[in-house]
């Protein structure tokens, strides 16, 4: 009798163990970023890595970007994971406050649409759902802070029932993220914006 | 003989003792002050949908089920609801920057018309929170609007 109360108990204990772990990780996850950007204001070998710049952002998105051209959910789901690395690195002191407040208004939206696209790896639909609404913050985010490279702000007329998406490019020619390789080449340049940094 | 009526006797004990975990349960008494009525327009009708089929895990109160009840199914139903609130909380939709409000508006779209929402293993045992095409119409068409309309204060 002793035996089987025993196994009962430690069959719940485990259980518990790891239920309650699992809880833990979504939570820690968040906390864990919190620690790292607090940390960073003491520690110096984290204020080193804290050196990265929005054209960091930029470049993890036009990795996803070419990924979803290429109708690679795989690698749309690391780059995004990647635009969130590079995001956790950007050394905000180099910004001046009207570019802190866009880009406080916007880092956040960028995280979360980048989560769910690196999320999301078999799913290359919703990946481009959440890259239409990413997309339109990185366009913002790029006219407020700049970017080291010319940009191609391309449109796509088809997405969205028609309502059309806009995307961002480092080449003139187009190449539809949207659509991939069903309407390669459907789409146009609006807008070019100049390196200016 | 013995042995697997050791086992089930373990496992039912494990059973019984699991009773005694309960996750703390979804439910305030506060009004909530990010409530999404006051923040933005919702017409009765959507509302009415959205308190049906969304609420349970995308507001601050659950109405909980006979089964949630029993373990290990409350510890599942707990997890979906804090998921859920993470993803979308209506009675904090009013704190929600525009950009946020934007975005969650275009998922409500899109989750209704790729069927993510409502999970298909709530709905199988919340009949009433199936959707009807009517339903779902309504709140697309709901949802669109108010995004291209907060697009524009944008």
């Amino acid at each position: 009798m002793k035996a089987i109360v025993l196994s009962g108990i430690m069959v719940v204990t485990i259980g518990f163990i790891s239920c309650s772990n699992n809880e833990n990780s979504t939570e820690s996850t968040t906390a864990n970023k919190e620690t790292t950007s607090q940390a960073a204001g003491t520690n110096n070998t984290i204020e080193q890595a804290k050196s990265g710049t929005i054209n960091d952002v930029v470049s993890g998105y036009l990795s996803l970007k070419n990924a979803l051209t290429n109708d690679n959910a795989n690698e749309a789901a690391s780059a995004a994971k990647g635009i969130n690395e590079s995001l956790a690195k950007v050394n905000e002191s180099a910004m001046n406050a009207d570019q802190k407040k866009v880009y406080d208004d916007i880092k956040d939206d960028i995280r979360e649409h980048a989560q769910h696209i690196a999320d999301n790896s078999s799913k290359i639909d919703h990946q481009r759902e959440h890259f239409d609404l990413l997309s339109r913050d990185m366009i913002d985010l790029v006219k407020a802070v700049g970017s080291s490279q010319t940009l191609y702000r391309d449109f796509c007329p088809m997405y969205n029932n028609k309502k059309g998406a806009y995307w961002l490019s480092e080449t003139k020619e187009i190449k539809n993220p949207y659509y991939g390789k069903e309407m390669l080449k459907c789409g146009e340049v609006k807008e070019e914006i100049k390196a200016n940094g | 003989m013995r042995l697997p009526r050791k086992i089930l006797s373990g496992l039912l004990i494990a059973f019984v003792l699991i009773q005694f975990i309960q996750p703390v349960r979804n439910l305030s008494n506060e009004i909530p002050s990010g409530d999404i009525t006051k923040a933005i327009n919702v017409p009765d009708k959507v509302e009415e949908v959205l308190k049906t089929a969304c609420y349970d895990c995308h507001s601050n109160n659950t109405y909980y089920p006979w089964y949630s009840g029993i373990q290990p199914f409350g510890w599942l139903l707990a997890k979906h609801i804090r998921d859920g609130k993470a993803e979308l909380n209506f009675d904090e939709f009013g704190a929600y920057s525009l950009r946020r409000r934007i975005s969650k508006m275009n998922g409500i779209k899109n989750s209704m018309e790729d069927e993510t929402m409502p999970l298909r293993s709530y709905t199988f045992l919340h009949s009433n929170a199936r959707l009807s095409t009517n339903e779902k119409a309504l709140i697309i068409d709901w949802a669109t609007r108010t995004e291209d309309s907060l697009r524009l204060l944008n």
